[in-house]
């Protein structure tokens, strides 16, 4: 028997559309599911899927690559990566698999929600299969850190992260919520596929993988490119989308979604990505500065694909733009002092050499972020341990859930964004932030910050032990440096001196 | 006691941070509570400089033995603190 190509089939056999005879279109269509701003489900039809696969075309492909990714684990199983690995090497591993692995399972859900609700039957086929790869990604990034978790607990957090009040659990599944989890259909297809996979994680997988096989992580590289050959044709569900409304003169309101998602996706990349390629990742591996990386892929290559699209560039563009040169900086002194209050040990990346390419990569870092890690450093050589510990919470954002911060030292520009709100003043990070808030104060007005939680007494007792207690981590998950103060070893003889221009 | 929980925005510091002090405090106890979480730990010290207290936006610094509770000030106002050249 002959089988009829696929192109001719296709269009016919995807084609799920009908009248509804027993129940109304908004009984099988609810607008709170499917979103779309009114826009009648006919304005759909011409939705056309720039990737098109069946199901026996998926089924066999997926196949090969669970075969591969589970074979070159099963293969290196016994090469001691992880006796031999560089401290921020492992470092990445535990946050990446703790921030995504659940996030991958929420995505999957997301996914369904467009397979269901989705207003054209492309976006359903298509969305069908984006739902079985998020349940792959959640099920392969669970299952290969398991192997390490009776060596280390932190590995445990592949899974535990987000079932606790840990603080970027918190924010990683308020950006998520907001950003799928709680959205219609239409608006899943734009802030997920379009703003966060299309934008951020499409390309941070690519570079993950590469910088994966540069430290001979080959089973992690090979994980990862697996999951993003996923990432890629999935992540084109939300362009379509986009173009139908923009032409049936939606542009305004499908801005608002896109703006919004890039900027959610912004400030989860600063704080996860920006650390792990400018300070975990040794420096003998360092590609690009994730400034670099961030100006190539989305300045570049994101900002081409909104404009392509007939999208304005985002209000906040050139202050995001402003954004690259210290956010991640400021994040990653935060998280490293608050070391003990995550499930990874932070790498300092604070070498004379590491200063060195900071200061070229930024320059002025070393009279900025430089004049906090001088005091830091002069703290660890002195033996003055609990110095470089806190004894008190940042206070995070509303909106991101995590510290607001900037610049110190000499270019000290450190600044609170209130906003009053029914009798409550709310406190954000930026104007972008505070925007976000803007737009929709109803939908983001009940949730309590960490520090919120503090002052109501929900964390108790209300200090640091309690808050390691609020947070699920037990002793053996709390983070530290995760090179036990060696590269400190480096000042006792030399105080750092910074290299002539 | 009648805490005083407010927002620190410590000069040189990089992070907005939650700092505790009473309603009866005086600014320059409040000072000295922010620079405990700033000063030592990211900030160096600045021997011979007042650390003066300020309402974030203002230009005027609150004068030194002011009490919390004649400042105006609420729970969780954000407060700059800056090192300032002794009067
Ligand atoms: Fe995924
Ligand atoms: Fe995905």
């Amino acid at each position: 028997m002959t089988v009829m190509d696929r192109s001719e089939w296709y269009d016919i056999a995807r084609d799920t559309n009908w009248s509804p005879s027993f129940v109304r279109e908004q009984e099988m269509f609810p607008p709170q599911m499917t979103g779309g701003f009114g826009l009648a489900r006919e304005k759909w039809v011409g939705y056309d899927e720039p990737y098109k696969t069946s199901y026996p075309e998926y089924v066999r492909i997926q196949r090969e690559k669970d075969a591969a990714a589970y074979s070159v684990k099963a293969a290196l199983e016994r090469n001691k990566l992880f006796e031999t690995a560089d401290a921020g090497w492992l470092s990445i591993l535990k946050q990446h698999y703790g921030a995504i692995a659940l996030g991958e399972y929420a995505a999957m859900s997301a996914e369904a929600r467009m397979a269901r609700f989705g207003l054209a039957s492309g976006m359903r086929n298509m969305a069908t299969f984006g739902m079985m790869d998020e349940n792959r990604h959640t099920q392969l990034q669970l299952y290969f850190p398991h192997e390490h978790c009776n060596k280390d607990r932190q590995f445990d957090w592949a899974h535990k992260a987000y079932h606790t009040n840990e603080w970027a659990a918190i924010a990683a599944r308020h950006t998520f919520d907001d950003l799928f989890l709680s959205r219609d259909a239409t608006s899943i297809a734009v802030m997920l596929t379009f703003a966060f996979e299309t934008g951020f994680t499409n390309m941070q997988f690519l570079g993950l993988a590469a910088d994966a096989a540069e430290v001979g992580d080959y089973t992690f590289s090979s994980l990862i490119s697996s999951i993003q050959t996923d990432e890629s044709r999935h992540a084109q569900i939300g362009g379509p989308a986009l173009q139908i409304l923009v032409e049936s003169g939606k542009k305004e309101e499908a801005e608002k979604l896109v703006y919004i998602g890039i900027a959610r996706a912004w400030r989860l990349f600063s704080v996860l990505t920006g650390p792990a390629m400018d300070y975990y990742t040794p420096l003998s591996h360092r590609k690009q500065s994730f400034k670099e990386f961030m100006l190539e892929w989305i300045v570049g290559q994101f900002e081409r694909s909104l404009i392509e699209l007939g999208l304005d560039l985002p209000w906040y563009w050139e202050k995001m733009i402003a954004e690259f040169e210290y956010q991640h900086h400021a994040y990653h002194l935060g998280v490293w002092f608050w070391r003990p209050t995550v499930w990874w040990n932070p790498a300092a990346g604070m070498s004379p050499d590491d200063r060195d390419w900071l200061e070229e990569k930024y320059p002025g870092w070393n009279d900025t972020f430089g004049k906090c890690w001088d005091v830091i450093i002069d703290n660890v050589l002195a033996g003055r341990h609990e110095k470089t510990l806190p004894e008190t919470l940042p206070i995070v954002c509303n909106m991101s859930q995590l510290p607001i911060c900037a610049i110190p030292g000499n270019g000290w520009n450190v600044k609170d964004y209130p906003k009053e709100f029914e009798g409550r003043t709310y406190h954000f990070n930026s104007e972008i932030d505070r925007w976000i808030f803007e737009t929709d104060p109803a939908r983001y007005r009940g949730h309590m910050t960490i520090v919120d939680r503090l002052l109501a007494g929900h964390i108790q007792p209300p200090d640091l032990s309690g808050a390691l207690k609020y947070m699920n981590l037990s002793p053996g998950e709390c983070g530290d440096d995760a090179h036990k103060f060696a590269w400190a070893e480096a000042y006792r003889a030399n105080p750092y001196a910074k290299k002539a221009a | 006691m009648n805490p005083f929980p407010f927002i620190s925005n410590f000069q040189g510091d990089f992070v907005l941070q939650l700092v505790l002090a009473d309603m009866t405090s005086t600014m320059d106890e409040v000072a000295a509570n922010a620079a405990y979480h700033s000063v030592g730990r990211r900030v160096v010290a600045q021997p011979g400089k007042d650390i003066r207290v300020r309402k974030a936006g203002n230009e005027d610094f609150f004068p030194r033995t002011m009490k919390v509770d004649q400042s105006g000030l609420k729970a969780m106002d954000c407060l700059e603190i800056l090192f300032v050249d002794p009067e």
